[in-house]
């Protein structure tokens, strides 16, 4: 069996809906990649942008974002602000040719497990597709790009 | 604190507990393995695996170890926080350590449950305990934030649950605000007949409890009221409620009288269609509050919306229905002063847009109204309440004069009519053949509104016989309505040749008595109304050959349907898609060339446009061509500011004209139009005229003046066909007098009509029940009524709604009579229900004698629901045995996938049912039909059905079916869910908080569930969990205060910079800008700890408690661990993992 390029993804859960979502998933014994690794946050809208970066210089190949659907955020609009700065990002990491998949938004009520497993496992794909990020390779690498200064501890 | 300052933390000593969860994990996680690979991460200190860490003896563990090895984070690393963060959390701090220094590592649900790679999940847990561990080193000891709790209730739903719940607290001595949508309490459980197994009569038990929640002291009830928004968390709910209008007040004694006189019939909700109720009601005689309810709708029905003077339509044809005749003219004659020739003239627009009109045909409006008004022959106008000085002058005793007239009287204005012609009446005298409109008619009318004091002036013609000038010195205000009475011209060569005639002189002239002189062969031009009255005028006059030249075809043809089928049957010829070119004679009119045309596409009035065929044309002999093509005013004479084509100019709201005083409306501004359409800006002109007069906004709030279309929509479903009542009419034969074509309709007719009307509004304004209400309790004029509570708990118990069986067509439900649903049997052998308790089939008559039950109608079906809806079983066997009882000699069916009995005595009542004799067939129904294919089917339903036990199909004939329908979540759960921020699943049941341990409270503190809301549920379980929620609800009071997670969120004061950005950011407005030291700062109290502001704070100084920057940082780090090796390797090499 050649090695198959198993991709890592990580995810930020809000507490209240999408982390539900991923337990209900698991309650129900939905079998599905195990590429995510799960951080759970309180709201989407806690995700900065910083964080995705952070997962990527560490070496994850993809960062999906998962959040209350619009209007069901346990603190409002939380989400929408979540979607703003997902837009922006997106746009940012494209233009260091970060592909868009490796970075993907998705709503999922606390029922819907099904959903949320089915994004991972089409992201999986996807970025299995696409192969590893290399990020040292690909942003800090021979096209000049200057690397981000991340905030250390 | 600021995140970057957080000091190093190299010297915390962790302990890790990686749990087996029996097999849950162990199975597929090799928790030896991670227990053994964590103990090398230099923070741990020690690493554990343990069979069940939840267990006492798990946390015994924790605790031991914190003391003996003096451990100073703790990471488990087992199921989901959602589950057993706190029991854990305790444990660290019986340990002796801050409880928020303990972290916790999903990797039951995120991780065993998902997959059944063992080394995958094994790598991925390696790395979620990493991240945990990474994480908890850089937690800082906090303090949960106490909350006081409001110790009033919110109760949502007045079912069964929702009583409970409410007599629970308040018998506690707990205020209860108990919210419920229908006007009175009680739910489904109020229109069952019998409970299962012990078949208590429903209503004995539960009025009782309804009426103890409407006596108690400790609980207010909200009936026919909505929970409109929700504001605040657990401990201090800010709620919005809107108590909509019952338009009856507080002195109601429920005496029933207004319920006797009131004119609309409607289908029962209560009853569930079985039965009927008027438009004032109480639901059921038990109902609590005793009181009764105005069904009124937002808007009114299309048919008194789409009129252009909103003539209460409704009203009239709801009184008629019920023979209330005098009632009718009376409501009649408020709105129009013209009621009798409205009803035989008018376009009526009203039945363009009636909604009966869905189903078959529209109502009989404006025919309905003649037939009130012939019926009862004299009436009499309003009159002023009391007299006032200002002086109208109105020019033009048209309908629009005569409307502005009546309600500028009707207001006590002195008003006075000029009349150009010898008589009064504008277009109705002079424009309306004899035969449409008899004289007679037209004159008793404006009799009537001379009679309440209006002056009319003949054969003064304003502008030659008096001026504007001197009208509006001797009057404090004028409308001018002179009509249009010019008729336009075709423009082709020979149109002024002797011979040719003005349609509309010509009406005028044959009206007037004047003489006119015709040949044999009459051509009239033109398709609208005034073209068919002159045709017919024609004929009348003694034409031989009548002949209409309309230029489109018969479908866009204007003219009312109805008088284009009179005149063909009296002999009228229609050419179509014809039109004129030139009129060809010497002095007089010898012959007409006609064009044939076509239809091209549509033009803007919507009708498509005629275009003429090159080469049709053809010459036709004729003696007169009379024209009628439309007409405009002739205003020359007043000096106003007209628009090109000759209408004056006026204020498209308050129809002022370029002088102040003055007003204009009807044909002399809009062009020929219709009677009730002139009539209607006659009322708006009176409108604006009184405004003036009283110094009021000339323009607000008239949005509604004029036809629009009501936002009412009205459910057609399961509406009958009956077709609309012909108007009788005199035989074509006695046509060639100007006697009256249209006889009007029979009482019998006119009854039968008006009971068509499908009441789209529900009350139809007639203001009856007002005059019977002795108390006084009955008030139109009330409005919504937007109420605030405070409360610190909210119980949902909104209850369920049954599946509509007509999603399934092949059980034939309102298709086949005598299918049933359960509701509708349950309100037929209630003994107070619309049969007092006779089962019969739907003739209300014959009883049965085969029933078929039918379970699990939507439920257990991949196509509908999936899940079991619990009661259908049951309450399926207890209809069976009310059969049995009822009609000992029936034979009773009861087809049924699986039986459901698992409850208290309900084993028990199935095998009673067994040896009651019901026939019970193992299988699912897959067709009721009605058509016969023995001699024994015919005349009977036929279930079609497979008998799993036998393996053979079966075909049982019955007379009644009974469905029994799923129970479904409410339509708007996902709208509620919303509201009270909870979740709902797919089927909008409401989300839980613990499928198994916590089934009461949901994923928002402080809101509980109870009943069906939650999930299908029968009337014990409903009651169970009304009183669970509500002792939740009272611990919580007792307790007085809740502890909150202390994650919140706090500004650097020092380092913050003062952008303001996160001002914005936050939902709550927790954050405020002190101005004087040019920083931001959290309100901690409004805080809720989303995190947002934290991670938009571009200097970084916000700091999110429990979700630091540098929690979330090393949780991120520590759960790639496996990735770092990445950072090293070189471009374009395949890397390893
Ligand atoms: S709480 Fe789920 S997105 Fe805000």
């Amino acid at each position: 069996m050649s090695e198959q390029f198993e991709p890592v993804i990580v995810g930020f859960l809000c507490n209240w809906c999408s982390y539900r979502a991923a337990d209900l998933a698991g309650t129900a014994r939905i079998k599905y990649a195990p590429s995510l690794r799960p951080i759970r946050v309180m709201c989407s809208g806690r995700v900065d942008p910083q964080f995705v970066l952070k997962a990527f210089i560490n070496g994850a190949d993809g960062v999906l974002i998962a959040g209350c659907h619009p209007g069901e955020c346990h603190y409002l609009n939380g989400n929408i602000k979540t979607l703003r700065r997902f837009l922006l990002l997106k746009n940012t990491l494209s233009q260091w040719g970060i592909e868009d998949e490796r970075v993907q938004l998705q709503w999922a009520s606390a029922s819907e497990g099904i959903i949320l497993a089915e994004r991972v496992n089409k992201m999986t794909e996807e970025i299995r597709a696409l192969g590893p990020l290399r990020w040292y390779d690909k942003v800090l690498g021979g096209n000049g790009a200057v690397p981000i200064p991340v905030k250390e501890k | 604190m600021n995140d970057t300052k957080s000091p190093p933390t190299p010297k915390e000593k962790v302990g890790v507990y990686i749990c087996h969860c029996g097999t849950n994990i162990a199975k597929v996680v090799d928790v030896v393995e991670v227990a053994k690979w964590a103990e090398k991460n230099p923070h741990v200190e020690i690493s554990r695996e343990n069979k069940f860490m939840c267990s006492s003896l798990g946390q015994e563990l924790i605790e031991q170890d914190i003391k003996e090895k003096g451990l100073t984070r703790i990471v488990v690393a087992s199921c989901s926080p959602h589950m057993h963060e706190r029991t854990f959390r305790t444990a660290t701090e019986n340990g002796g350590l801050n409880p928020f220094l303990f972290e916790m590592a999903n990797i039951r649900e995120h991780d065993s449950w998902t997959t059944d790679d063992e080394e995958a999940a094994t790598q991925k847990a390696k790395a979620l305990v990493n991240g945990a561990i990474e994480r908890v080193v850089h937690h800082q000891p906090l303090e949960h934030i106490p909350v006081e709790i409001n110790p009033n209730t919110l109760i949502v739903g007045g079912g069964i649950a929702g009583i409970t719940a409410a007599l629970e607290l308040a018998d506690g001595g707990n205020q209860v605000y108990l919210v419920e949508k229908q006007p009175s309490i009680g739910g489904h459980m109020a229109q069952l007949d019998k409970t299962f197994p012990t078949l208590d009569c429903s209503a004995c038990i539960l009025t009782p409890k309804m009426s103890d929640v409407g006596n108690h002291p400790n609980i207010e009830l909200m009936t026919y009221s909505e929970v409109e928004s929700v504001d605040g968390f657990i401990g201090n709910f800010d709620v919005t409620v809107r108590k909509k209008t019952s338009s009856v007040n507080e002195k109601c004694t429920a005496c029933s009288d207004c319920e006797e006189i009131c004119p609309v019939i409607v289908s029962s909700e209560f009853d569930v269609g079985m039965g009927t109720r008027t438009a004032i009601y109480r639901p059921f005689p038990q109902a609590i509050p005793n009181t009764y309810t105005l069904s009124r709708t937002t808007d009114d029905s299309q048919c008194v919306a789409g009129c252009p003077i909103h003539q209460n339509a409704h009203g009239y044809i709801s009184l008629i229905a019920e023979g209330k005749y005098e009632e009718a003219v009376k409501l009649i004659v408020e709105d129009n002063p013209l009621p009798g020739i409205c009803g035989r003239a008018c376009a009526h627009p009203c039945e363009d847009v009636c909604d009966r009109g869905k189903v078959d045909e529209p109502i009989s409006i404006a025919f309905l109204k003649r037939f009130a008004m012939d019926k009862v022959g004299d009436y009499e106008l309003l009159r002023p309440e009391k007299e006032r000085k200002e002086r109208v002058g109105i020019v033009g005793s048209g309908p629009s004069g005569l409307a502005c007239a009546y309600d500028l009287r009707k207001n006590g204005y002195q008003v006075k009519i000029f009349e150009a012609l010898p008589a009064a009446g504008g277009m109705l005298a002079v424009g309306i053949p004899e035969y449409r409109l008899q004289s007679a008619q037209l004159k008793k009318e404006i009799g009537k509104i001379k009679d309440i004091g209006v002056d009319i002036q003949l054969n003064t013609k304003v502008g030659e016989d008096i001026t504007l000038e001197e009208l509006e010195k001797q009057y404090d205000a004028v409308y001018i309505a002179t009509g249009a009475h010019e008729e336009r011209k075709i423009g082709i060569p020979g149109e002024d040749l002797a011979g040719v005639l003005s349609g509309i002189k010509f009406l005028r002239d044959v009206r007037l008595g004047n003489k006119v002189k015709l040949g044999d062969n009459v051509i009239v031009v033109g398709g609208g109304d005034s073209a068919i009255d002159t045709a017919r005028t024609a004929k009348r006059l003694g034409v031989k050959n009548v002949t209409m030249v309309y230029r489109r075809s018969r479908k866009e043809m204007p003219a009312d349907f109805d008088e284009i089928e009179e005149a063909l049957q009296e002999g009228i010829n229609i050419e179509f898609l014809t039109n004129p070119v030139e009129v060809k004679g010497k002095k007089t009119v010898e012959e007409v060339t006609l064009q044939r045309m076509e239809l091209g596409t549509p033009d803007e009035s919507g009708r498509r446009r005629p275009i003429p065929i090159e080469g049709s044309e053809f010459d036709v002999p004729c003696d007169n061509i009379i024209i009628t093509i439309g007409q405009r005013p002739d205003i020359g004479s007043l000096k106003l500011k007209t628009k090109d084509w000759g209408g004056v100019e006026v204020d498209e709201v308050t129809l002022q004209t370029s002088k102040k005083k003055v007003f204009a409306g009807g044909d002399c501004v809009v062009g020929p139009d219709t009677i009730v359409g002139a009539m209607a800006l006659g009322k708006t002109a009176a409108e604006s005229i009184h405004r003036m007069f009283e110094k009021l906004d000339m323009y607000a709030g008239r949005e509604k003046e004029g036809a629009y279309l009501s936002n009412i929509e009205v459910d057609i479903s399961g509406r009958e066909k009956a077709p609309r009542a012909r108007i009788p009419t005199i035989p074509a034969k006695e046509r060639s007098s100007f006697k009256e074509v249209n006889l009007g309709f029979t009482e019998e007719a006119a009854q039968q009509e008006a009971n068509r009307c499908l009441h789209c509004s529900i009350c139809c304004d007639c203001h009856l029940c007002t005059t019977v209400c002795e108390p006084d309790a009955i008030d139109y004029s009330m409005e919504d009524e937007i109420v605030d509570i405070d409360v610190g708990n909210i119980i949902i118990a909104t209850g369920y709604e049954l599946f509509d069986t007509r999603q399934i067509p092949q059980y034939g439900y309102g298709r086949l009579d005598n299918v049933f649903t359960s509701l509708e049997f349950e309100r037929m052998v209630n003994a107070s229900g619309p049969t007092e308790g006779k089962i019969v089939l739907r003739d209300f008559e014959s009883a049965p004698e085969s029933v078929a039950i039918v379970h699990c109608v939507g439920s257990r079906d991949e196509n509908y629901h999936k899940y079991c809806s619990q009661v259908c079983c049951m309450y399926s066997l207890k209809f069976a045995h009310l059969v049995h009882e009822r009609l000992p000699d029936a034979q009773v069916y009861n087809c049924y996938i699986d039986m459901r009995t698992p409850g208290k005595g309900y084993e028990e009542f199935y095998d009673r049912l067994l040896k009651e004799g019901t026939h019970f067939i193992r299988g699912k129904v897959a067709e009721v039909t009605d058509s016969a294919r023995t001699q024994e089917e015919e005349g009977k339903l036929i279930v079609q059905v497979e008998d799993t036990l036998i393996g053979r199909q079966r075909r049982v004939p019955v007379d009644m079916v009974i469905l029994s329908p799923a129970m479904e979540a409410q339509p708007d759960s996902k709208e509620t869910s919303q509201l009270f921020k909870m979740g709902c699943d797919f089927d909008g049941f409401f989300i839980e908080k613990h499928p198994k341990l916590d089934p009461i409270a949901t994923m928002t503190e402080g809101v509980f569930l109870a009943g069906a809301c939650q999930g299908p549920k029968d009337v014990p379980d409903s009651v169970a969990q009304g009183a669970a929620a509500a002792s939740r609800v009272a611990s919580l009071i007792s307790r007085g205060t809740v502890m909150m997670e202390p994650i919140r969120a706090s500004i650097d004061a020092e380092a913050c910079s003062g952008c303001k950005i996160c001002n914005t950011m936050c939902p709550y407005n927790a954050i405020e800008f002190i101005e004087e030291d040019g920083v931001s700062h959290v309100i901690t109290a409004l805080c809720q700890g989303c995190g947002t502001c934290v991670a938009a704070c571009p200097s970084g100084v916000i700091t999110g408690a429990h979700f630091t920057n540098d929690q979330l940082i090393s949780q991120i780090e520590g759960l790639l661990w496996d990735m770092r090796e990445l950072e090293a390797v070189p471009a374009g090499k395949e890397e390893k993992r």
